[in-house]
């Protein structure tokens, strides 16, 4: 979240918009009056989520929440290696830990580990916190650990991180609570990708996952795949702070006006990641708060470098030129997006390249290299899908920019069902979605090495490689960024990827529910808002 | 009982309903004939940057969700829902209501298994045929229409049988049988007469559900391609404007019911020709 | 009941249980076809080449296909419909309570909506050209071309959001008074009535004009006979097989077609899990689903089969 914050805003300032929300006014009037005192629209949201923040500080216990997501189905899973769907973030987040949790700023904070401590990089000693019990009642140990993390590595499981967790060569208890993982090679953000949804920690030889045996802050009551799930209230939490809610109950309403429908009268408390031609629904209507989150998700348009036309000089700088952000965030994404420099590292994150600029809409540049590339006039085939999401919008602003050059995008909506089995990596121009990832390491190595599992371009260089690992192992901050900002640069010149916005998350939720704060792992507050929201009267 | 087989003095009558009717959908073939010329922006050209964008002089009907402007989506969308419903609505209904007269008139071997091979077609989820044939022959127009005329097929065929065995208990279908007649006479000059208001009934019908079953096959990828939408696509992916009345998404729903309604009233008002028999 | 009838019925069953095969081996070939498998699936943007290997060895699934199915069916055989692949559930497990749902409101949208419709259609038919046939005719015409995510949301919208007399979602489970349950199942009932209303309601016109022109009506009209009478006795037996065809192809819609009304209420039901199958390859949910729809319209129809042929004597041979 970097919201700048106008320099001659003071805490008297705070105070007065703290009493204005204390005495009802809507968030259409506190922005009004916000915007009178001369305020910039973005600073002016900031203050208020400051404001509110403060006004609803005071947890209370109690209460049953009804939240829906956007995707559910039979493959809902309480197996943390198989998690898929935003369900499966949400239930993992509840019924088990991880050994780190990634704080608001993106930084591991210590979970299930008491620390985490490494000489080289490569060898790291995780001590674990005493007295954790599983909600079976057996007591967490190294053992846990160990069989958590290994079973990634295991092709039978299915693990989604397994191309992550292979850099993991040695998992080793040590003692009850100490256990020694041993990398490959070195890797500084260990701790982070430790708290990384898939990592939960679940109990020694646990292989039946139809219930859910975690420390979390809940324990599973109903499992419904595909249908909903309920937690209720772990009374053995190891935190001081158990959760406030008695229960909660998470399932999904894929239609996303009738997500918004349910938030509206009532049923539901919560609903996430709200589509944004639905937003108007939303702002105005008394009783809904709307919780943005900049988290670094992205769709990006793929040319595979590899195949024609992305093989032919000019074309992928051609699109890139062509590609209206402006026009996208403005009118595909209502706002609710960042302008980005087609590199997936997000603005939020400290390592940040902030000299790269975003490319300008410039058709006439683009014209004159797609007639260098010879493929003006060319029909080009770009493949869009709802299954990654407002690609098909975003197909459409392209397809309209080429017409008004001569370019012809035959734009082809392709299904969902099996969209990312079938097309997505396959296709020589098509859309990809991202998550968000909490660090460059990981967004390098997942997409843009030569050895990429999902290189979506076929981006191939010797040099980036090379120096993805020579920063993995170095501890030294300001060294890494500036390698990290120097790799930034070659996937936004080089790379087929053209990335155009980074895609807001909002989520709508009910004034009642408080204690909801922006994530970088994702929205629902990176999926972990179970333990952490509260009710009020 | 024979009377009937004597010519009637014809009745090309219609009435005032049967003609609004047929004016509603003569304007919108007219509009699908002549879209391009008709439409003041392109399909997909962006040109408001409001959304859900109300009434007014420079979008007659507003704009959509991206801020396109509506009236010229939806005339746009008219080539492809009066265009492809009307051919796939025309096959599923001559291939069902042939086949199953001749079912009903032939009976037996041909019968039995005509009819529970349909039923067995009718079986199979629509959903995991659409994307069986997306995956393997593709998705173009002719396929839409044929994979849709494949959909409502069996449903025809299954009404059409059912008026026909009726009809062929009855003395004058034994008197032509008596007579020699072959099985294509009979369906054509005696049964079809006599079916045939309840079969144009099922055809209205069957329309009605094509034109939005359309829309859900584009979603599964097997149809119109973006930016172009028809009109229940155009529904659907403005229904967020729903609650606050959008006319983006009122107006394609006025369009589809105009449209489904004359096609129906057409039906009902039809010229008494080959529909009166007691006059 | 006749000889005539049970030898149709036992036929029947004997060919149902041949359609099932077929159906059951097409939708087999058809999910076969279908790029993409559960381990790819289940992988989803993971599914690295080695990763889907590895998932797919442990899952068994490298075994021939054909073997895999004539497994399956043989389970069937036994009575066990096998386990998902999704979730390793018992698929029995997995369809029982959505299964019930579905019959659920299928069931109370046909006590709703049969009756209504039949009555609506006869009365169409002998208010032939008037006011209210006209009428009639466009509402319902009016109504079941408006798409029928549009009517539910729509509904929603007035009886949910604005009303606030109706709960937006339908948990068929929470209901604790019958007026709970009314409540709950008020907008998907309507809405599905509303879709396969018209149907029904068009063809029992249709079918009750043809009759009602033919000589014989028009003979007992001229011997006086009531008009009620001349409906009940002379016309509707007559028109009978035909209107209830219409019928039965309109229920047969209300289990596997009513996924639009499940998603937006949030519903539970057998169509949304079909959907879900389908899209994860997971062939044994997929088969025994298939199944469930097929033995239901087969039902539907050999039921109204039976009706067409016991109301028209000559048939009845």
């Amino acid at each position: 979240m970097t919201d700048k914050i106008a320099s001659n805003w003071t805490k008297a300032d705070d105070a007065m918009v703290e009493n204005a929300i204390r005495r009802g006014a809507t968030r259409r009037e506190l922005m009004q009056m916000l915007l009178a005192g001369g305020m910039a629209a973005a600073a002016g949201g900031s203050v208020l989520g400051r404001a509110t923040a403060a006004v609803a500080q005071t947890p209370t216990s109690g209460g049953h929440l009804k939240a829906a997501g956007w995707s559910s189905s039979t493959a809902d899973t309480l197996d943390p290696a198989k998690a898929s769907l935003s369900t499966d973030y949400v239930r993992c987040c509840a019924f088990y830990n991880r050994l780190t949790f990634i704080d608001k700023s993106g930084t591991p904070q210590m979970e299930l580990a008491e620390s985490i401590d490494t000489k080289d990089a490569k060898v790291w000693t995780i001590k674990l916190r005493k007295g954790v019990t599983f909600h079976s009642g057996k007591t967490l140990s190294s053992a846990d650990v160990v069989y958590s993390l290994k079973r990634h590595l295991d092709p039978a499981v299915g693990s989604k991180v397994n191309s992550i967790a292979k850099q993991i060569s040695e998992v080793k208890p040590v003692d009850d609570l100490t256990v020694e993982v041993t990398l490959a090679n070195p890797n500084a953000d260990l701790p982070t990708i430790l708290g990384t949804h898939h990592f939960m920690i679940i109990a020694d030889g646990t292989t039946d996952f139809s219930k859910a045996n975690g420390t979390g802050a809940f324990v599973c009551q109903t499992f419904e795949p595909g249908v909903r799930s309920v937690g209720v209230r772990n009374q053995n939490y190891w935190k001081s702070q158990k959760a406030h809610l008695d229960s909660f109950e998470f399932f999904a309403i894929p239609e996303d006006s009738a997500r918004v429908n349910a938030l509206l009268s009532g049923d539901i408390q919560l609903a996430a990641s709200i589509n944004p031609r639905s937003i108007r629904l939303v702002e105005n209507q008394p009783g809904v708060v709307l919780s943005k989150s900049n988290s670094g998700g992205y769709t990006d348009l793929n040319m595979r470098l590899d195949m024609a036309p992305g093989d032919k000089q000019g074309f992928v700088e051609g699109v890139k030129l062509l590609l209206n952000r402006e026009q996208i965030k403005n009118s595909a994404l209502r706002g609710l997006a960042e302008v980005a420099n087609d590199q997936p590292v997000p603005p939020s994150s400290p390592y940040f390249n902030t000299e790269l600029k975003p490319r300008a809409f410039d058709p006439d540049k683009a014209k004159a290299l797609f007639q260098k590339a010879g493929v003006l006039g060319q029909a080009i085939p770009v493949v869009a899908s709802d299954a990654a999401s407002s690609s098909i919008d975003m197909a459409v602003v392209l397809q309209q920019a080429g017409a008004g050059i001569g370019m012809n995008f035959d734009v082809k909506r392709v299904p969902s069902d099996g969209y990312w089995s079938n097309y997505w990596l396959k296709a020589p121009v098509h859309f990809g979605n991202i998550n968000p990832r909490p660090t460059p390491d990981i967004l390098f190595s997942l997409l843009y090495t030569s050895s990429a599992p999902w290189n979506e371009s076929q981006y191939k260089s010797e040099k980036f490689d090379r120096m993805l690992v020579e920063s993995r192992g170095l501890l030294d901050h300001a060294k890494r960024k500036q390698i990290y900002g120097e790799m930034q640069a070659m996937i936004s010149n080089e790379a087929g990827t053209a990335i155009p916005v980074w895609i807001a998350n909002v989520d709508a939720i009910s004034s009642k529910l408080k204690g909801l704060e922006p994530n970088p792992l994702g929205g629902m507050m990176g999926y972990a808002f179970a333990e952490y929201v509260w009710l009020t009267a | 009982m024979m009377t009937r087989a004597i010519p009637l003095p014809l009745h090309y009558r219609i009435n005032i309903v049967g003609l609004l009717a047929l004016c509603v959908i003569l304007f919108w073939t007219m509009v699908a004939l002549f879209a391009s010329q008709l439409a003041p922006h392109g399909v997909g050209e962006i040109v408001d940057l409001d959304y859900f964008g109300p009434m007014s002089r420079q979008f007659p009907v507003g704009t959509d969700y991206l801020g396109r402007d509506m009236l010229s989506r939806i005339l746009f969308g008219a080539r492809y829902t009066v265009g492809i419903s009307l051919a796939s609505v025309t096959i599923a209904c001559v291939t069902g209501v042939t086949l199953g007269m001749a079912a009903a008139v032939t009976g037996g071997w041909f019968d039995t298994a005509l009819s529970r091979f349909l039923d067995a077609l009718n079986s199979i989820p629509s959903k995991l045929f659409g994307l069986v044939v997306v995956a393997g022959v593709g998705s173009s127009i002719p396929v839409l229409i044929l994979t849709m005329a494949v959909i409502y097929t069996p449903g025809s065929y299954r009404f059409a049988r059912a008026l026909a065995v009726n009809v062929n208990t009855m003395d004058f279908i034994t008197v032509a049988r008596a007579r020699g007649e072959g099985v294509p006479y009979i369906i054509g000059s005696e049964i079809l007469p006599n079916i045939i208001g309840p079969v144009f009934a099922d055809v209205g019908l069957r329309f009605v559900f094509i034109v939005l079953l359309l829309s859900g096959l584009s979603f599964l990828g097997l149809g119109v391609q973006p930016p172009d939408a028809d009109w229940g696509a155009l529904v659907r992916e403005n229904i967020s404007g729903l609650p606050f009345g959008a006319p983006a998404v009122m107006f394609p729903s006025i369009a589809i019911a105009s449209l489904t309604i004359s096609v129906n009233l057409l039906i009902d008002n039809l010229p008494k020709k080959t529909r009166d028999r007691s006059a | 009941m006749n000889s005539f009838v049970w030898s149709l019925v036992g036929g029947r069953v004997l060919v149902a249980v041949f359609t099932l095969l077929v159906v059951s081996f097409t939708v087999f070939c058809a999910t076969a076809i279908l790029p993409g498998d559960v381990a790819e699936v289940l992988l989803g943007q993971a599914a690295t080449p080695e990763a889907v290997a590895g998932l797919r060895a442990a899952m068994h699934l490298n075994d021939p296909a054909l073997l895999r199915f004539v497994r399956w069916l043989a389970g069937l055989a036994s009575g066990d419909l096998g386990k998902s692949y999704a979730n390793n559930m018992q698929v029995a497990q997995l369809i029982g309570p959505r299964l019930l749902n579905s019959l659920k409101l299928a069931g109370i949208t046909t006590l709703f909506s049969v009756p209504i419709a039949l009555a609506l259609g006869i009365a169409a038919a002998i208010l032939r050209g008037s006011v209210f046939d006209r009428a009639l005719t466009f509402l319902t015409i009016a109504v079941i071309s408006v798409p029928e995510f549009m009517v539910a949301t729509t509904a929603v919208l007035l009886f949910a959001v604005h009303l606030k007399w109706l709960p937006a979602l339908s948990f068929a489970r929470e209901a604790t008074s019958f007026w709970d349950l009314l409540r709950i199942y008020a907008m998907p009932v309507i809405t599905l009535a509303f879709v396969i209303s018209a149907q029904m309601i068009r063809m029992t016109r249709a079918a009750m004009i043809e009759t009602l022109d033919t000589p014989y009506v028009e003979m007992a009209r001229l011997k006086g006979a009531s008009p009620t009478r001349i409906v009940l006795r002379h016309a509707l037996p007559n028109a009978l097989g035909p209107i209830v065809n219409a019928v039965a192809l309109s229920l047969s819609y209300l289990l596997g077609g009513v996924i639009i009304v499940e998603t937006i209420f949030n519903y539970p039901g057998i169509a949304k899990l079909m959907v879900d199958a389908v899209s994860t390859r997971d062939l044994p949910l997929i088969q025994s689903c298939a199944m469930i729809f097929c033995l239901v319209y087969l039902l539907l129809i050999t039921v109204a089969d039976v009706i067409a042929i016991l109301s028209n004597p000559r048939l009845r041979r």
